[in-house]
């Protein structure tokens, strides 16, 4: 029919079926960038399909929408593990008060890896508490007075005087106040709201955010903690396509596409973590060979991950009126 | 000052005074291809044609408003904050008066004396040995931080220049920031460019040195019109609604600093600039659905019409569209001009470039805009503007790194006066 079409039936065979836990042994397939098809479809097409689309621009999805209805359980089955990880990261966050009491550095160290980590796990649910959030893991970047603004305060706080050499004493109150706003969290996440958008929308972005933020040391200009962080936005964007494996299946080949690159973007994480004896190496540690495997795999993944929140679009979108008449 | 630095400025500046008339030498030369007709010209010769001519344009240096601001943008710039480090403030106006100097012979161009063959050249030559204006303009602004105790410059502070300030998701690198002394350098030519900051700060060494800098470029016209906006990084048209620049009240209402409004008088004819390096997430936009693009810019893609519309320069009747159905109340060209009678005079000038400066350490493409706004009041216009967009959807594909505010004084006004020199009067 169209090159469109034949294009995505060939991108679901070409990707189709497998264990996703490893891309070891399995043939790398390349997915053909779309601009090709693109090309190739022409106005006459556009027609021929009745799509609306103007200059030969490709029709939109031919797919059902899905129903709103069917992410209620999804999307409940994630806060129940996000409520999970808030409480492992209570338990560092705990780790790390005794830490600081005891002046021991890396031990406190160590305690806020563990719990920055854990709320990495939670992915989809970041910006999702407005003030809270920013007390959890807020960036001075925004704030007037930056690093030495009262109101930062947190994970990244906690980063900076940590990495900094900052008196342990001086931390504690940051570390006391970090676990009452995770368990003030904990208590509202039964009431928090997601909608279905914003909830396609993370398994996309987490690994976004990761890149952007993280591996380019942006958010962690301290720790340089960007490959564990990288690593566990892939913890948390498994979890969330876990989900949504049920309503996924079957539309458009994503979801195998999707397990594919991820599953290589793991092996990478875990032949980095192998080769710097079973630890997160910082982004400056990776030597250029492991950088490359590393962002280049991410890359890969997210571009694969594009297609989620388009594949269950839970409406048709809207058309958009018309202006009156050009002015001039 | 020492007495070698003070022999180094005036002996420079005398060498190159004797400098000028390359307008006329290139002109002879594209008289020259003149002489044969298009047809008879190879495409080589045409082509050849076409960039002397544009090489042989000089825009004066000498206005009641400095260049480059009302200028249309050429191809090519940089922009390089310096930090003045003059010892004292005789040797800062001497500085400030040679940056002028020497940006006023570039900017016109023509043949430099040859010195002693033991002395180095007075200029680098890296245009040969006559340089072709090219456009040129150089546009001198100063920071705040200029008019703070060291040149007792503090009761000259334009009334509205203060430090850029965070705005909510900026991520500024301070070395990337801020600044002294701005100069903004645009030609056709990215040699033109080089060339020129590499005389500029050769001729201020050791008075003002480089802090930051960064090149931009301008993308093509392409069409389909030769009025169609150009696109910036994000694909879109940007500077559609830009006010008209040859409508000369209206850039005294919006633009132009004037007479009292409790500002110094030296500042008159003046303008703020603003000048923000702002991060374009290149490789995420380009994951996102086109339609959400043009929700977010407000826009079509293909021919920068706002949404439900043909035409580049249409009106968008935001008052025929309360509720955002065609377009959202959160588009980045709703929130950045609401086009109601409150609102008119928070306009701005944006005089933008693209950059690209490689990868980042992620592997990422390091791409964005060098936002450059001109206006009268920035409290009025630019930062208002910019916290009604601290909300925009878009925000989340862009990341604000460096920059500052400035002030651009009003033009030198002839061969012995310099930008600045009302400051120190």
């Amino acid at each position: 029919m169209t090159c469109i079409s034949a294009f995505l039936a060939l991108t679901a065979l070409g990707v189709g079926g497998g264990d996703s836990s490893s891309a070891a042994g399995r043939t790398p397939r390349t997915t053909p960038h779309p601009i090709g098809a693109i090309q190739a479809y022409s106005e006459a097409d556009a027609k021929r399909n009745g799509a609306a689309g103007e200059g030969g621009a490709p029709p939109v999805t031919e797919l059902v929408p899905v129903s709103p209805a069917a992410f209620v359980e999804p999307i409940a089955r994630y806060k129940l593990y996000s409520a999970g990880q808030l409480q492992i990261m209570l338990g560092y966050i705990a780790h790390l008060r005794s830490a600081l009491q005891d002046r021991q550095p890396a031990a406190a160290r160590a305690a806020w890896r563990g719990a920055y980590e854990h709320w990495l796990h939670l992915g989809a649910v970041y910006g999702a508490f407005g003030a809270l959030n920013d007390g959890i893991d807020g960036a001075p970047g925004g704030l007037p007075s930056g690093v030495r603004d009262p109101r930062f305060t947190g994970l990244h706080r906690l980063e900076q005087g940590l990495w900094q050499g900052a008196r342990e004493t001086a931390l504690l109150g940051v570390a006391i106040r970090l676990g009452d706003d995770v368990r003030l969290l904990l208590r509202r996440l039964p009431s928090v709201q997601i909608t279905p958008l914003e909830y396609v929308t993370r398994a996309h972005e987490i690994l976004e955010d990761a890149q952007r933020d993280l591996l380019s040391g942006a958010d962690v200009p301290w720790s340089g903690e960007g490959v564990l962080a990288t690593a566990a936005g892939l913890e948390a964007t498994r979890e969330v396509l876990a989900t949504l494996r049920s309503l996924l299946d079957g539309r458009e080949g994503t979801i195998e596409t999707v397990e594919f690159s991820l599953a290589r973007l793991a092996d990478a994480l875990a032949a980095i973590r192998r080769e710097h004896d079973g630890h997160w190496p910082t982004a400056s540690q990776l030597s250029q060979r492991q950088s490359e495997l590393l962002n280049g795999t991410l890359g890969a993944a997210l571009e694969a991950l594009d297609a989620v929140p388009g594949t269950l679009e839970t409406r048709v979108p809207p058309s958009i009126p018309s202006l009156p008449s050009p002015s001039r | 000052m020492s007495p070698l630095d003070r022999r180094q400025f005036v002996g420079r500046s005398l060498a190159l005074l004797g400098a000028g008339g390359l307008g006329a030498l290139a002109g002879a030369e594209a008289e020259r291809d003149g002489s044969a007709s298009a047809q008879s010209l190879s495409p080589a010769a045409l082509a050849r044609r076409a960039e002397q001519s544009s090489l042989a344009a000089a825009i004066p240096f000498d206005a009641v408003h400095q260049a480059g601001i009302l200028t249309p943008a050429p191809a090519q710039a940089t922009f390089a904050a310096l930090d003045a480090i003059a010892p004292d403030r005789q040797t800062l106006a001497e500085a400030l008066q040679q940056l002028s100097t020497r940006a006023r012979q570039l900017t016109q161009g023509g043949a430099y004396p040859r010195l002693e063959v033991d002395d180095p050249p007075a200029d680098s030559g890296v245009l040969g040995p006559i340089n072709a204006p090219d456009a040129l303009t150089v546009t001198i602004a100063f920071g705040g931080s200029l008019f703070d105790d060291r040149y007792g410059l503090a009761s000259h502070r334009p009334r509205r220049l203060t430090q850029m300030p965070n705005f909510p998701n900026d991520d500024l690198d301070p070395t990337r920031s801020h600044g002294d002394v701005l100069v903004q350098i645009c030609a056709g030519q990215r040699d033109t460019v080089v060339h020129t900051l590499r005389e500029l700060v050769r001729s201020v060494r050791g008075s003002l040195q480089q802090r930051w800098a960064i090149d931009g470029f301008s993308s093509a016209r392409r069409g389909p019109s030769p009025h169609n906006s150009p696109r910036n990084l994000f694909a879109f048209r940007d500077g559609t609604a830009n006010p008209d620049v040859s409508d000369s009240a209206l850039m005294n209402r919006l633009i132009w600093v004037q007479a009292g409004a409790g500002e110094p008088a030296w500042a008159t004819g003046g303008s703020y600039q603003v000048v923000r390096a702002i991060r374009m997430h290149a490789e995420f936009w380009d994951r996102v659905g086109l339609a959400e693009q043009e929700e977010m810019i407000g826009r079509r893609r293909d021919t920068g019409a706002p949404l439900g519309g043909t035409e580049e320069f249409q009106d968008p009747r935001y008052d025929l569209d309360p509720q955002g159905k065609r377009i959202p109340l959160t588009a980045h060209i709703r929130l950045a001009n609401p086009r109601t009678a409150p609102t008119a005079d928070q306009r701005i000038l944006r005089r933008g470039f693209n950059y690209h400066r490689g990868f980042d350490t992620a592997g990422q493409l390091d791409q964005g805009l060098v936002f450059v706004a001109f206006n009268q009041d920035i409290e009025r216009q630019f930062a208002t503007i910019q916290r009604r967009l601290s909300e925009e959807p878009m925000v989340d594909y862009i990341t604000p790194v460096g920059g500052g505010y400035f002030f651009a004084p009003p033009g030198s006004r002839g061969p012995t006066d310099w930008v600045g020199a009302g400051l120190f009067v």
